[in-house]
């Protein structure tokens, strides 16, 4: 078989496409290179590896010539106090807690880089909480006694080296399965919001502690239905912790969360009044019913008129853009109008009649989109 | 006395020059082990006045250099450790078991080609367990390891990332600190290599043990207080020395002094001949055993990636 150069021989990518598949954390793979020393080969990656809504960096050591021999980690320089295989002779003679992978390490597995990885970042996650742990600070010791047995809170120290150390909380929020809750929803990874807080490490002398900075963080394909930017976070008041914080935020959040479900079913029902109008859309978006397109026609100048619907729909107004079937720019591209959005709109009319209305104002706007093509086409 | 601070690591020119030569010629990543010694640093430059700074970090800080006089690399990785990095006690043992004086384990090394100069998770777990209490490698102790030291040094070689840089190697020495369990970055000194080279003639004390070959010692008196076993290596030392000499024994030598020397010479001169074709010839070996060294390798490599998959 003939290896492209740089290629990844195939024991070791099958373990590192196996981990990209079929992780249920997003891992990314920041570069490929070759430790090779013809550099034929590639061997060795960096890995993106999701952790407090964050992501650390773990070089991937493995070795082109002894494709069988398991691979190495190298940290973060900041992590240089993590070592997470236990250590021979020490601890009364006993290994204590053999890291299963590596121990009897089976190349041809392909599953096996993901289950290092894994489990790698569980030893990780408790050897943050161990240091965060071991800070002297009486508020952040409170808030771990109260929030830490929280199913899948992660912790960890931001410390960089011009500002002043930082304790990060991701706690996931609503006790309910996200993708569960669209029909046909294609999310590969489970969709989970999260709310950061960000408490300052305070030392002894000082006396009040500030608040927290805290911010809803949502997985990115939750964008589609549900923006966090959208939400009011309750203020934080003086005093309070977060397992007083987070009852009132999740009860808001979940109602929220629940309405944008509610609103797919509104911006279904919109598409479907476009058809008396327009005829059948030649697309549209049917999980989160944000996107539909039409053709339509004024005379013999045909178009297609593209529909962005909001998460907001119908507090606001879908936005359109036309895209004409006849005129092309000099580089080959259909001549598209800037989008539209100031058009007669109110979202308390009745679906069919926002569907009309649409209609009637593009039966004129037609005329100067075909003017505007026209123009642009010379 | 066994997990105090080193001071520095030092190397000689030839063992580093060496050991990245393995590195640079073996087409993955090495390993190995390395071997020296640890001392009391005496300071040559004894300074006329005793200032206050001076004397103060003399006296608190016992100054110990571990300097590393030989080296064995294995040419692959996980030489004697596993994937845990647990040391595979047997393996270890067998590597050092022919050592000589003053050749005790005082670390090891790895290279990497292409890699942040940071110990990696196995490596902190090999030195880890290098050092531990436990691990008990030297049964007999040896002369100049009487500091008794843990094997705690390591160096990590690798090559920079852009290959558009000037310097193609790049290397870092830590020591592990068996009290603390982290690594503390140390400095390397070359010995003989830059403008502090000077100080070392002052203070050169030769470590390579050296080949006594014990003839010539024809005359009688020595003989009578030798033992059986000693005259017989001495007679094999002997022969072997007569066959490199071409009939040209030892005792002749003394010919060339004197009104007899000009017959001599052309003699002379034809035995150096012969020796010259000797070294041809075995110089011609080498290369050819070399070739089959290659061969084999290439043949190691093939089959490995066999293995994998790869063709």
């Amino acid at each position: 078989m003939a290896m492209a150069a740089n290629a990844l021989p195939p024991l070791i990518a099958s373990q590192l496409n196996y981990l990209l598949t079929h992780s249920p954390l997003p891992v990314k793979v920041d570069q490929i290179w070759s430790g090779c020393k013809n550099s034929f080969l590639s061997d060795r990656f960096t890995l993106l590896i999701p952790f407090c809504l964050d992501y650390i960096r773990w070089d991937v050591i493995y070795n082109a010539q002894f494709p069988l021999a398991a691979p190495d980690i190298i940290f973060s320089p900041e992590d240089e106090n993590f070592h997470p295989l236990p250590i021979s002779g020490e601890g009364g003679g006993e290994v204590q807690s053999p890291r299963s992978s590596l121990r009897d390490w089976n190349s041809k597995d392909p599953s096996r880089l993901m289950s290092l990885i894994h489990e790698l970042r569980d030893v990780y996650m408790s050897y943050q909480r161990k240091r965060v742990g071991e800070l002297d600070d009486e508020r952040l010791k409170f808030e771990i006694s109260t929030i830490l047995s929280r199913e899948g809170i992660e912790v960890g120290i931001i410390s960089g080296a011009d500002k002043p150390e930082e304790v990060k909380f991701a706690v996931p929020l609503l006790d309910m399965d996200l993708n569960k809750l669209v029909d046909g929803c294609p999310w590969k990874h489970q969709q989970k919001i999260y709310l950061q807080v960000v408490f300052p490490v305070s030392r002894k002398y000082s006396s009040a502690p500030c608040a927290p900075r805290v911010k809803l963080i949502s997985s990115s394909e939750i964008k589609a239905l549900f923006s966090t930017d959208d939400v009011r976070l309750p203020p934080w008041v003086d005093g309070m912790c977060m397992a007083e914080y987070l009852p009132t935020l999740e009860e808001t959040l979940k109602a929220q969360v629940l309405e944008a479900v509610a609103s797919i079913g509104i911006r279904r029902r919109f598409i479907e009044a476009l058809v008396p109008h327009f005829g059948r859309p030649v697309e549209a978006d049917p999980v989160f019913c944000r996107k539909a397109t039409v053709l339509a026609a004024s005379g013999v100048f045909t178009f297609l008129v593209h529909f962005f619907l909001s998460t907001q729909f119908p507090k606001q107004q879908p936005v359109l853009m036309l895209q004409s079937s006849q005129h092309f720019n000099s580089q080959g591209a259909p001549i598209m109008s800037p989008p539209l959005v100031d058009y007669p709109w109110s979202p308390r009319w009745e679906i069919s009649q926002m569907a009309e209305r649409i209609f009637d104002f593009l039966v004129e706007e037609s005329l100067s989109f075909k003017k505007y093509c026209n123009e642009t086409q010379l | 006395m066994d997990d105090l601070p080193l001071q520095k690591i030092a190397i000689s020119g030839p063992t580093l020059a060496s050991i990245i030569q393995r590195f640079s010629s073996s087409p993955g990543d090495v390993d190995g082990l390395l071997f020296g010694h640890v001392a009391h640093l005496t300071p040559s430059d004894l300074p006329d006045d005793d200032g206050p700074e001076s004397s103060s970090i003399r006296s608190d800080s016992p100054t110990l250099v571990a300097t590393i006089t030989s080296y064995y690399c294995s040419g692959t990785v996980n030489s004697f450790y596993d994937s845990l990095g647990r040391i595979d006690v047997n393996a270890l043992s067998l590597l050092l078991s022919d050592r000589g004086p003053g050749r005790s384990l005082i670390g090891w090394f790895t290279g990497r080609r292409k890699t942040p100069l940071r110990p990696s998770m196995r490596e902190f777990s090999v030195s880890a367990s290098l050092c531990s209490k436990t691990l008990n490698l030297s049964p007999h102790e040896d002369f100049l390891s009487s500091l008794n030291s843990p094997p705690c040094v390591f160096i990590i070689f690798s090559t920079p990332f852009s290959d558009q840089l000037v310097h193609t190697h790049e290397h870092r020495a830590f020591q592990f600190r068996r009290s603390t369990g982290v690594f503390e970055p140390k400095s390397m000194d070359v010995i003989n290599i830059g403008p502090a080279f000077r100080g070392h003639y002052g203070t050169f004390c030769p470590s390579s043990p050296f080949p006594w070959l014990s003839c010539g010692l024809s005359d009688t008196e020595g003989k009578s207080h030798m033992n059986l076993n000693q005259m017989r290596r001495i007679s094999k030392d002997q022969k072997t020395l007569d066959s490199c000499a071409e009939g040209f024994e030892f005792g002749r030598m003394s010919s060339l002094m004197g009104s007899e020397a000009v017959n001599y010479t052309s003699k002379l001169e034809n035995l150096y001949e012969k020796m010259l074709a000797k070294l041809e010839e075995l110089a011609r070996l080498v290369e050819k055993s070399s070739d089959k060294v290659l061969e084999q390798e290439n043949r190691n490599i093939k089959l490995r990636q066999k293995v994998a998959g790869l063709e």
